[in-house]
C-alpha cells in the first residue's frame, strides 16, 4: 500500500516536471544570492512598499522520511504543528521566492518575483545558523532535475541569522554599542556611592581631556606620537583619542552616560559589552567639533548598519515583510511558516497556542491557498498548485492577467522559483472567487479588508475555522462526508505485516462484537492502522474489551499474536514526546511505556476533532 | 553529457587562483589564528599546491605525457563501463587504496572525540556518524607493482556516489545529514555537488538487496509493478459508470468480432476516430490484444476492473520493460491458456523486479569486487571509512564495536591502516614527528618526488618508490592532480604512502606475492585507530583493544577513572567551570574533584578522587531537590541546581545517551530528548569498569590534574605545534585522518571557565 503510494507520488511527480516543461512561457523571477543581495534587497524594498500582499513559497531539502511523519487527515490542528515542527527543525532551506504583488480592477496583478538562493553558511565562525541539517535525496534529485545548481547555492547562497540567534551573536561578538541603543529607563535617587563613583569618573575625564588639550597643542611625530599612546595608555577610536572606563553594573553605566552628557558636548559615550553579555566598560571618545561628532555618529551608524547586515543576512528580507504588516499568501502555510519561524525569528515553541501567537506578532496576516480552495467549496484533493489551478480552470472563469515587472533577464536553462507567482495568480482567483477583492483594495496597508479577515491566519489546512461551531464533529471533505472525533478513533498494530485495508477491516469484523457497528479502518504506515468507530463511545468499549481479562474469541488470539490497540491520546503523546520512530508502531508502544507523561496528558482531556478522510493524502510538495 | 563531462574535470585553473591568493589569505589568517587554525593549513596546501604545479609545469618539459591529465570521474553514465575495467585492475592489483568523503563528521558538537571518551562511547559516536551522513565521494586506487619497470602502476578512480532511492524501501525514504562546515569545505575544494546529485551512482546494501528480495518472493513487489490485485471499488461519480459502460461495450464487440472472424482475420473497426486511436489491435505473445493508449490511469483502473468482472476470456496485462509500458487487454482461448498467460506476465515481473533490484546494488559491486577479491585495503585512519562501508554496504551496524568488528573482517579481512604503520616503526615515526601523520603532509614528506617533484628524501637511505598512474591511456611517473580532497586523489596518496612504507619497512614488491601475507606487514595489518585521542588501537581479527603506549608522559596525568566520572548538565548557563568545581568542592572536600571537562556548554564531566563520592553527590543532589526550604536555597551546591533543569548521572548515562539516534545540538537537550526520566540517575556500569590509561602520543590531551589548575597554559605550546592544517570539520575523514587528536580539546581550558564564546572557539580550532 506504501509502496503503492511511494510510486503514485513518483509518478504524479512526474507529470509536474512535464507540465512545466509543457508551459513553455516562464516568468523573469529575479535570482538573487549574496553577490547580488545588496542591490537586490533595495529593490525589492521599494517594490514591497508599492504592493498590497506578499506571496511566499519555499523549497526545502525534505519533509518527511517514515509515512506517518507526515501531517494526515486523521491529526489535530496541535499534532499537526507537532510534525511541522519535527520537519521544519531538521530541514533547510535552499530557496527562498518572495513576490510582493499588487492586484488592480479584480484582474490584474502585478509582481515582483523573488527567488533568494540560501546556505546556512557560518559567516560569523559561531557555529551559527545551523550546525548540520538532514536532507532527503529525493527532495535533491528533485531538485536536480529541475536544473538547481547546488554548487553555486553552497558557494554563492546567502546565510542568514535568526532574531533570536542575531542577539547571542551580538553578545558574542562584543562590538560597541551607541547609547541610544541603550535603555536609560532607572530613575532612582542617587546614592552617596553614586555620586563619589560621579566624581571619581568626572575627575578622571578631566585629567585625561587636559592631557589630550596639551599634547594636540604640539605636533608630535608619527612615532613619538605611537610611543606615548604605548607608555600612557591612550587609546584612539577611528583616529580620535578616546579613554574607556570600566564599570561593574548597569547602574554605573547609567552614572557614566550622565557624567558625560553634564561634561561636555564634544564627547560621545560607547557601550562595550563583554564577552558573557553583560557592559564591561564604556569608551568615551573625544571630537573635535560639533560636525565631527555628528560624522562620528553616523559612523557608528553605518558601521552598525553594515554589521547588522552581515549578521542578518537574507534575514532582512524577512523583517522588512514583518516591517510592512502586509498579509502573506502562502500555499502551505502551516509548513512554510514553521520554517519561516524556526530559522528566521527562533526554535519553534512546544505547542501551536504559543507558535500562532508568536508568529502573528511578525506577521499579523497570513492566508492560506490551500484553505482558500477549500472556501470556494472544492472538495477534490487540491493539494498541490497545479491541481488547484485547474480545479479553478474548470469551475469558474476568472481571468487574470500576469504582469511580472522584471526586465527579462538573460536565463540560461530553467527559472527557478515560479511557483511564487503561481501563488499569487491562485490568490488573485480566489479573492476575485470569494468575491473579497475589491475591497480589499481600497482598505490600503494598514489593514487586511474585512471580507479576507475570516481567511486570514488559519494554520492547518485540516483543522476547522474558527467560526464553526466547536462541538462540531468532523466534515469529511472527500468521497464520504463522515463525522468523527477524536474519541472515536483507536490506533491499531501487531496484526501483522502487509495486511491491505480490506483484510484487515474483515479480521475486525470477525473478531468482535463491537465491529458488527459501523467502523472504518485505514492504514498509517506498514505496521499501524487507525479505525474510526462511527458510533461514539464504542471506541472506548473497544478499548475496555482490549484490556479486560474477559477477552475471548479471535479477538483474544490476534491480542495473543501482538495485536494492540490505544486512543487518541497515545498517539498525541507520541509526538508530542518526539518520539519519531520510522514505524508509528514503535512510537506509540513508546509513548505507553511513558507513564509519567501520560497522567498529564490525560489530564487534560479537550475534545478536539478531526478531519476523517477516505485517502492519505498526497501532497505534491511534500516531494 | 558533454557539458557534463567538463564540469566534472576541475578547472586547472584553480591553482592559479589559490597561488594569487595566497598572500591575502595569509594576511587575514594571521589575525584570526586564534580564531580559526586551519586556514593555516589551507595556506600551506595553497602554497604546496602552487609548488607543485610549477614543479609539474618544469617537469614537463623534460616529459611529455606527465602531470596534467584528470583522474578517472565515475559517474552512473560511464559506471559499467568502468566497473569492467576495475575488475580487471582490481584483480591484478597488489592493494587497493581508498578513501571516502561524506557531507559530515559530527551530528552535534557534543558527539566530537574526547578524552573522556570510553572506547564503547567512541565506537557509538562513529556508528552515530556512519548512520547520519551519506558517502559523496568513494575514491578507489588499485596499485599493481610492474616487475620491469620496478615501478608500481596505480589507476586512480573517483567514484561520484548518491543515495538515490532507485527501488521503493518499505514506505520509509531515506534521509541523510549535512554539516553545515562540511559542505561549506567541500564547496571551497570545487567539490561537483552537481555531479554528485545529478549523477552520483546510487547504491543498495546487502541487508536492503535481501529484503527487497525476499519482499519480491512474497509477491508484494508487484505493487509497485502495477500488476497488484485490482481492488474492486464501487462506481460512484456518473462519468465513471458512463465510461464503464462504453469500455464493457466496446471490449464485447471487438470481442465479438473476434470470434466471428476467427477465419477471416481481424476485421474490428472502432466506429469512432478517437476510440481508434486509443484502443489498437495488435498481438501480443501469440494472442490477438488490444492495446490501451490514452487512458489515464483511473480510466485504466476501471478498465481492468471491468476486464477481470465481465470478461473471462479477456485478460488485463500490463507489460513494461526500460523503454516503454505497455497496458494490454489480451484475448485468450480458455482458463487455461488465461492461467498460462497471467503466470507468464507474473514470471516477467518478477524477472523484471529482480533485474531492477540487481541494478539498484549499483556502487556497492565496486565494494564487492574488494571483498571478493580479498585484496589488501589500504586506508589512512579509516576506522571511519570502514564504517561507512560496513553501513552503506552491508546493513545497519550492530550496536557494539567487538559485533562491527567481526563483521567487517568477513566481508574485507585484510585491511592496513598507513597511520597505524606511521606510528608503529620508530625510524618513519621519527621522520613523521617533525611533521604530522596527516595524509598530506604524509604524502609530502614520505613521496616528496611524486608531491612535488623533488628528489630529496627524508629518508636518505631509501630510495622512492616509483609509481607511475594511468588513467585510460594517458601514463605518467611524474603524476600530480593537485585535487586534494577529492576522494580518488586522497586514495592516490594513501596508496603511495603506505607503497614508500612498505618498502622502507623491506617488503619485497613482487607480483607473485600477496601483499596481505606479508609476514613484515603481519603485526600493522587489521589493526585500526578506534579512537587517536587515547591511542586505542582495535583488532579486526579478534575485535581486542591495544592501548597503544609510548610511555612517556603516562606518569604525569591522573588517569581516567570512568567509575569515578559523574556528567552534569542543564546547570544555569552563566556557571563556569571553575564555579562548579567550587561548588562541589564546598560539598565534598577541596580535593574531591579531580577534573572537570566540558561537554559542551550545557554540561561536564566532573571526575571525582574516590568513588563514592559518585553515588553520595547524586543522593545529595536528590535530597536537595526533595527539600525545597531555607537550607535547599543556603546549600553549596544550590548554585548548581538554580533553574531545577540541572540534571545529573553516572558514566553510564553518557553511554545510553550516545547511543540515542536523536540528534539535538546541545548536550542538556538530548539527554532531555532521550528521556532519561530522572533528573538524578546513577546506574551500575554493564561494562567491567576500567581504567584508561592515557597512553598516547599526544600528551597534551590529557585531563589536567590539580596542580595544573593553576592556570598556567603550558600545553598551549603543543595545541599550537600539533594543530593540523586541515580544517575544522572539513571533509570527513580529515578530522580524523589528518589530525593527531582529532578533536583537539584545549585541555588547558578544561578546567578554566568556559564562556559561550570560548566553548565556540574550541569547537573552531577543534581537533
Amino acid at each position: 500500500m506504501v509502496a503503492a503510494l511511494l510510486q503514485l507520488q513518483r509518478r504524479l511527480f512526474c507529470s509536474k516536471v512535464s507540465q512545466t516543461h509543457r508551459q513553455q512561457r516562464q516568468w523573469s523571477v529575479k535570482q538573487v544570492t549574496k553577490s547580488n543581495f545588496k542591490d537586490s534587497l533595495e529593490e525589492f524594498s521599494t517594490h514591497l512598499s508599492s504592493s498590497d500582499f506578499i506571496a511566499v513559497s519555499l523549497q526545502n531539502t525534505g519533509s518527511f522520511n517514515a509515512p506517518w511523519h507526515r501531517v494526515s487527515p486523521f491529526d489535530t490542528p496541535d499534532t499537526a504543528y507537532l510534525k511541522a515542527r519535527y520537519a521544519a527543525d531538521r530541514f533547510q532551506l535552499l530557496q527562498f521566492a518572495v513576490c510582493p504583488f499588487k492586484i488592480t480592477d479584480g484582474s490584474k496583478v502585478t509582481a515582483h518575483p523573488y527567488n533568494f538562493h540560501l546556505f546556512p553558511r557560518d559567516e560569523l565562525n559561531l557555529g551559527m545558523p545551523s550546525y548540520s541539517f538532514s536532507c532527503q535525496p529525493s527532495f535533491l534529485t528533485a531538485m536536480a532535475r529541475q536544473g538547481f545548481d547546488f554548487n553555486a547555492c553552497i558557494n554563492d547562497g546567502i546565510s542568514y541569522l535568526s532574531r533570536a540567534q542575531e542577539s547571542v551573536a551580538k553578545v558574542r561578538m562584543g562590538n560597541p554599542i551607541p547609547i541610544c541603543n541603550f535603555m536609560q529607563s532607572s530613575t532612582t535617587p542617587p546614592t552617596v556611592a553614586d555620586s563619589i563613583f560621579k566624581e571619581r569618573i568626572k575627575s578622571r575625564l578631566k585629567h585625561w581631556k587636559h592631557g589630550l588639550d596639551n599634547s594636540s597643542m604640539k605636533t608630535e611625530e608619527a612615532l613619538v606620537s605611537s610611543l606615548r599612546k604605548l607608555i600612557s595608555g591612550f587609546e584612539q577610536y577611528s583616529s580620535r583619542p578616546c579613554i574607556t572606563i570600566d564599570v561593574c553594573s548597569d547602574r554605573q553605566v547609567q552614572l557614566v552616560i550622565e557624567v558625560v552628557g553634564e561634561f561636555s558636548d564634544d564627547l560621545v559615550p560607547l557601550i562595550l559589552p563583554s564577552k558573557g553579555g553583560e557592559v564591561q566598560s564604556v569608551r568615551v571618545v573625544l571630537t573635535s567639533s560639533k560636525e565631527d561628532k555628528d560624522l562620528l555618529e553616523r559612523e557608528i551608524q553605518n558601521l552598525e548598519y553594515n554589521h547588522n547586515q552581515k549578521v542578518r543576512g537574507f534575514r532582512e528580507v524577512i523583517d522588512l515583510i514583518s516591517a510592512s504588516q502586509k498579509p502573506v499568501v502562502s500555499h502551505n502555510t502551516l509548513n512554510d511558516f514553521s520554517f519561516i519561524h524556526s530559522k528566521f525569528i527562533a526554535p519553534l515553541p512546544p505547542s501551536l497556542n504559543e507558535f500562532v501567537s508568536s508568529l502573528s506578532m511578525v506577521f499579523p496576516s497570513i492566508f492560506d491557498i490551500n484553505h482558500l480552495m477549500k472556501e470556494t467549496g472544492a472538495l477534490e484533493k487540491c493539494t498541490n498548485l497545479f491541481a488547484a489551478k485547474s480545479y479553478l480552470k474548470n469551475r469558474f472563469f476568472v481571468p487574470i492577467d500576469i504582469d511580472v515587472q522584471h526586465q527579462a533577464l538573460s536565463n540560461e536553462g530553467k527559472i527557478h522559483g515560479q511557483n511564487v507567482v503561481r501563488i499569487c495568480q491562485l490568490f488573485a482567483k480566489l479573492c476575485s472567487v470569494l468575491r473579497i477583492t475589491s475591497t480589499a483594495m481600497e482598505l490600503g496597508n494598514k489593514h487586511v479588508a474585512s471580507g479576507l479577515e475570516g481567511y486570514a491566519n488559519i494554520f492547518n489546512s485540516f483543522s476547522r475555522r474558527p467560526q464553526e461551531p466547536v462541538d462540531g464533529d468532523i466534515r469529511v471533505w472527500t468521497k464520504s462526508p463522515r463525522k468523527a472525533s477524536c474519541e472515536d478513533l483507536v490506533f491499531l498494530w501487531g496484526f501483522g505485516d502487509r495486511l491491505s485495508t480490506r483484510m484487515l477491516k474483515g479480521l475486525l469484523q470477525g473478531a468482535h462484537d463491537i465491529f458488527s457497528e459501523e467502523f472504518d479502518v485505514r492504514l498509517v504506515d506498514n505496521s499501524c492502522a487507525i479505525v474510526v468507530f462511527w458510533q461514539s463511545g464504542l471506541a472506548q468499549s473497544f478499548l475496555d474489551a482490549m484490556n479486560s481479562d474477559k477477552i475471548s474469541g479471535s479477538l483474544r488470539d490476534m491480542v495473543s499474536e501482538g495485536l494492540r490497540a490505544v486512543g487518541y491520546g497515545t498517539y498525541k503523546r507520541a509526538c508530542e514526546l518526539g518520539l519519531w520512530e520510522v514505524d508509528l508502531a514503535d512510537s506509540l508502544e513508546k509513548a505507553m511505556d511513558d507513564v509519567d507523561c501520560s497522567d498529564k496528558s490525560d489530564s487534560d482531556t479537550k475534545p478536539s476533532e478531526i478531519y476523517w478522510c477516505n485517502d492519505l493524502m498526497i501532497n505534491l510538495d511534500d516531494l | 553529457m558533454t557539458s557534463f563531462v567538463s564540469t566534472l574535470t576541475r578547472p586547472k585553473s584553480a591553482q592559479a587562483i589559490s597561488l594569487t591568493k595566497t598572500p591575502l589569505t595569509a594576511v587575514h589568517h594571521a589575525a584570526m589564528t586564534t580564531h580559526k587554525r586551519w586556514p593555516l593549513g589551507a595556506l600551506r596546501r595553497a602554497v604546496s599546491r602552487s609548488f607543485s604545479s610549477s614543479s609539474s609545469t618544469a617537469s614537463t618539459t623534460t616529459d611529455a605525457a606527465s602531470a596534467t591529465f584528470p583522474l578517472k570521474n565515475v559517474t552512473r553514465s560511464n559506471f559499467d563501463s568502468v566497473l569492467s575495467e576495475l575488475r580487471s585492475h582490481v584483480r591484478a592489483a597488489d592493494f587497493v587504496a581508498i578513501d571516502l568523503e561524506m557531507t559530515g563528521i559530527t551530528s552535534a558538537p557534543w558527539r566530537e572525540s574526547f578524552e573522556f571518551d570510553r572506547f564503547d562511547i567512541r565506537y557509538l559516536k562513529v556508528r552515530d556518524s556512519a548512520e547520519k551522513f551519506a558517502v559523496l565521494q568513494f575514491g578507489v586506487c588499485p596499485f599493481r607493482w610492474d616487475p620491469l619497470k620496478q615501478s608500481f602502476i596505480a589507476h586512480p578512480h573517483n567514484f561520484f556516489v548518491f543515495p538515490r532511492q532507485e527501488i521503493p524501501l518499505d514506505g520509509q525514504s531515506y534521509e541523510f545529514l549535512c554539516q553545515t562546515s562540511s559542505m561549506d569545505f567541500l564547496a571551497k575544494y570545487q567539490f561537483d555537488f552537481n555531479a554528485c546529485i545529478n549523477e552520483g551512482i546510487s547504491f543498495l546494501s546487502r541487508r536492503q538487496e535481501d529484503e527487497a528480495l525476499s519482499r519480491l518472493k512474497l509477491g508484494l513487489m508487484d505493487s509497485w509493478q502495477g500488476s497488484s490485485e485490482c481492488t474492486d471499488f464501487p462506481l460512484v461519480r456518473v462519468a465513471d459508470v458512463l465510461f464503464t459502460e462504453r469500455m464493457k461495450k466496446k471490449l464485447s464487440e471487438w470481442r465479438d468480432g473476434l470470434l466471428q472472424n476467427r477465419d477471416g482475420g481481424l476485421q474490428y473497426q472502432s466506429h469512432s476516430n478517437e476510440l481508434k486511436q486509443q484502443l489498437q489491435t495488435v498481438f501480443f505473445e501469440m494472442r490477438p490484444a488490444l492495446s490501451l493508449t490514452g487512458f489515464t490511469s483511473h480510466q485504466l483502473k476501471l478498465i481492468k476492473m471491468l476486464t477481470k468482472k465481465h470478461f473471462k476470456d479477456l485478460a488485463y496485462v500490463h507489460r513494461s520493460n526500460e523503454i516503454s509500458s505497455q497496458e494490454l487487454v489480451v484475448y485468450t482461448d480458455s482458463e487455461s491458456d488465461k492461467d498460462l498467460l497471467m503466470k507468464m506476465m507474473k514470471d516477467d515481473h518478477r524477472k523484471q523486479a529482480q533485474r531492477k533490484i540487481k541494478d539498484a546494488v549499483g556502487f556497492r559491486h565496486v565494494v564487492d569486487l574488494l571483498s571478493s577479491e580479498s585484496k589488501l585495503i589500504v586506508g589512512h585512519n579509516c576506522f571511519l571509512d570502514i564504517a561507512h562501508i560496513s553501513r552503506k554496504f552491508l546493513g545497519p551496524l550492530p550496536p557494539t564495536a567487538e559485533e562491527f568488528v567481526s563483521s567487517i573482517n568477513k566481508y574485507l579481512p585484510h585491511i592496513i591502516d598507513t597511520k597505524i604503520l606511521l606510528n608503529a616503526d620508530n625510524i618513519l615515526q621519527q621522520q613523521m614527528k617533525r611533521a604530522r601523520t596527516t595524509l598530506s603532509s604524509a604524502f609530502s614528506i614520505l613521496c616528496p618526488e611524486i608531491a612535488h617533484g623533488s628528489k630529496s628524501s627524508i629518508l636518505p637511505h631509501q630510495p622512492c618508490v616509483k609509481v607511475e598512474v594511468q588513467v585510460d591511456d594517458l601514463r605518467s611517473s611524474n603524476w600530480n592532480s593537485g585535487a586534494k580532497h577529492e576522494a580518488g586523489y586522497d586514495a592516490f596518496m594513501t596508496g603511495c604512502i603506505f607503497a614508500q612504507a612498505c618498502s622502507h619497512l623491506g617488503v619485497e614488491f613482487s607480483p607473485s606475492r600477496n601483499l596481505a601475507q606479508n609476514e613484515k606487514l603481519q603485526k600493522h595489518i587489521n589493526l585500526l585507530y578506534l579512537t587517536w585521542t587515547n591511542g586505542v588501537i582495535i583488532d579486526l581479527r579478534t575485535g581486542n583493544r591495544i592501548a597503544e603506549s609510548l610511555g612517556a608522559n603516562l606518569k604525569k596525568f591522573p588517569p581516567i577513572l570512568f567509575e569515578n566520572i559523574i556528567l552534569i548538565w542543564g546547570f544555569p548557563s552563566k556557571l563556569k567551570a571553575r564555579e562548579i568545581r567550587e561548588c562541589i568542592s564546598k560539598v565534598f572536600g577541596p580535593r574531591s574533584v579531580t577534573a572537570i571537562y566540558h561537554i559542551d556548554q550545557t554540561a561536564v564531566f566532573v571526575q571525582f578522587s574516590k568513588t563514592e563520592l559518585v553515588s553520595d553527590f547524586l543522593t545529595l543532589k536528590e535530597v536537595l531537590e526533595k527539600n525545597n526550604d531555607l537550607i535547599t536555597e543556603l546549600h553549596p551546591l544550590s548554585k548548581l541546581l538554580e533553574g531545577g533543569n540541572t540534571g545529573a548521572a553516572s558514566y553510564e548515562a553518557y553511554k545510553e545517551i550516545c547511543s540515542s539516534p536523536i540528534a539535538k545540538i546541545l548536550f542538556a537537550d538530548q539527554a532531555e530528548a532521550v528521556g532519561i526520566k530522572w533528573k538524578t540517575k546513577l546506574l551500575v556500569p554493564q561494562v567491567e569498569v576500567e581504567t584508561q590509561e592515557h597512553a598516547s602520543s599526544s600528551p597534551e590531551s590529557t585531563a589536567k590534574t590539580e596542580s595544573d589548575v593553576a592556570g598556567e597554559s603550558e600545553t598551549a605550546k603543543e595545541v599550537g605545534d600539533s594543530e593540523e592544517n586541515n580544517p575544522p570539520c572539513g571533509r570527513f575523514m580529515n578530522g580524523e585522518k589528518n589530525n593527531p587528536p582529532y578533536r583537539r580539546f584545549m585541555s588547558d581550558k578544561i578546567i578554566d571557565s568556559l564562556f559561550a564564546d570560548e566553548v565556540k572557539h574550541i569547537r573552531t580550532v577543534k581537533y
